[in-house]
């Protein structure tokens, strides 16, 4: 496929104190941007209390700078309200603290332009990959994928991955309407709901290179009771 | 004092912070609505100890005073309640205003940059 012909495509970074792992997520990135056009990449800046955008600020991008923390739907949200606003017609999420590997980017974004998927999931579980969390966190994952199978009747590997393609029409949707709390599995039953296509790819992620995850294990069970409680509240939500 | 005529009065000055706060502007007329019944309410229960008798007895509440109780902590959670679901639209208010500004900002810093760069242009062709 000749460049000129690939849509125009946003990837945003959400970033909240992600000094340490900031610089050479862009780096990577930048070099995607290099080779394709028409890929722009977009960090949106959640408040941070370091040196995140100093860093950023010295790449090629677009800096969407929040000047209070939204928390990460919050943040995410911005990405979208500006790719919709400009006109991409595929919106990448991508985590600024290295998890996820730009390798994947390609086929990630394959069944969209194929039109077989309005969003595609990078999963870490489709197939067996190099990515080893703790069972603890497998455990948590395999729960919501219960969750959400009993909910959606649609079986979801990895439904906490943040690592996601949309096209134009989930931008849109999610431009006027973004879960807060738990946006990747609530997300889910949101595009159910809507009758929009998910389709799930094998995506190979790395260990977290810094930063502090927004799930720390102490907290899990309560953490697990309170993303249970969002994603049955979207279900039932009015829209 | 008995009770009854300290709690009236208590209600009574408290109505009369409301009616002041309103006149001040300090406390929305919309907001003040709530406040109001609750404090009429509470006002005409504490006064007539006949009323609140007879209601004990209709709701077989044998201490009538703790009626007085039920009413008051029901009207102070429909209050909470109702402040709870206004932090809820504010916060949705508040976070839409600041991914706007996010936004505007990107754009507006652009445009800035652009336009220096046309004026410098414009200036190296006329220093030519």
């Amino acid at each position: 496929m000749l460049s000129n012909s690939l849509p125009k495509t946003l990837i945003i970074v959400p970033a909240y104190n992600e000094e340490d792992s900031i610089a050479s997520t862009l780096t990577t990135l930048m070099r995607i941007r290099e080779k394709i056009s028409t890929v722009d990449v977009c960090v949106i800046n959640d408040g941070s209390k370091d040196r995140t955008v100093e860093i950023a600020s010295q790449f090629d991008i677009v800096l969407l700078d929040l000047p209070q923390n939204l928390g990460i739907g919050g943040a995410v949200q911005t990405g979208y309200k500006y790719a919709d606003k400009h006109g991409y017609d595929i919106a990448i999420q991508f985590d600024a603290d290295g998890q996820h590997n730009a390798d994947d980017l390609r086929e990630l974004i394959q069944p969209i332009i194929n039109n077989e998927a309005d969003m595609v999931i990078g999963s870490r579980f489709l197939e067996k990959t190099q990515y080893k969390g703790s069972s603890a966190r497998r455990l948590g994952i395999y729960y919501f994928y219960l969750i959400l199978k009993f909910l959606t009747g649609q079986r979801f590997t990895d439904p906490t991955s943040g690592f996601r393609a949309k096209n134009a029409k989930v931008i849109k949707l999610f431009a006027e309407n973004y879960p807060k709390d738990y946006p990747e599995p609530e997300v889910l039953i949101l595009l159910h709901k809507k009758g929009l296509r998910i389709k799930e790819i094998t995506a190979h992620m790395n260990a977290r290179q810094g930063g502090v995850s927004s799930i720390n294990s102490w907290k899990s069970i309560y953490y697990m009771a309170k993303v249970t409680l969002s994603i049955v509240m979207q279900k039932i939500i009015k829209e | 004092m008995s009770i009854t005529i300290f709690s009236f009065v208590v209600v009574v000055l408290f109505f009369l912070i409301i009616i002041e706060s309103v006149r001040r502007g300090v406390l929305e007329t919309r907001d003040s609505i709530l406040w109001i019944i609750m404090s009429i309410v509470l006002g005409i229960l504490s006064l007539s100890e006949g009323l609140l008798e007879y209601l004990a007895d209709l709701l077989g509440v044998h201490y009538a005073p703790s009626l007085l109780f039920l009413v008051g902590l029901l009207g102070v959670l429909i209050m909470i309640f109702d402040l709870t679901r206004r932090i809820s639209k504010l916060n949705h208010k508040l976070t839409n205003i600041t991914q706007e500004y996010a936004i505007f900002k990107e754009e507006t810093l652009d445009e800035i940059e652009q336009l220096r760069d046309e004026i410098a242009q414009i200036r190296k062709k006329e220093e030519e």
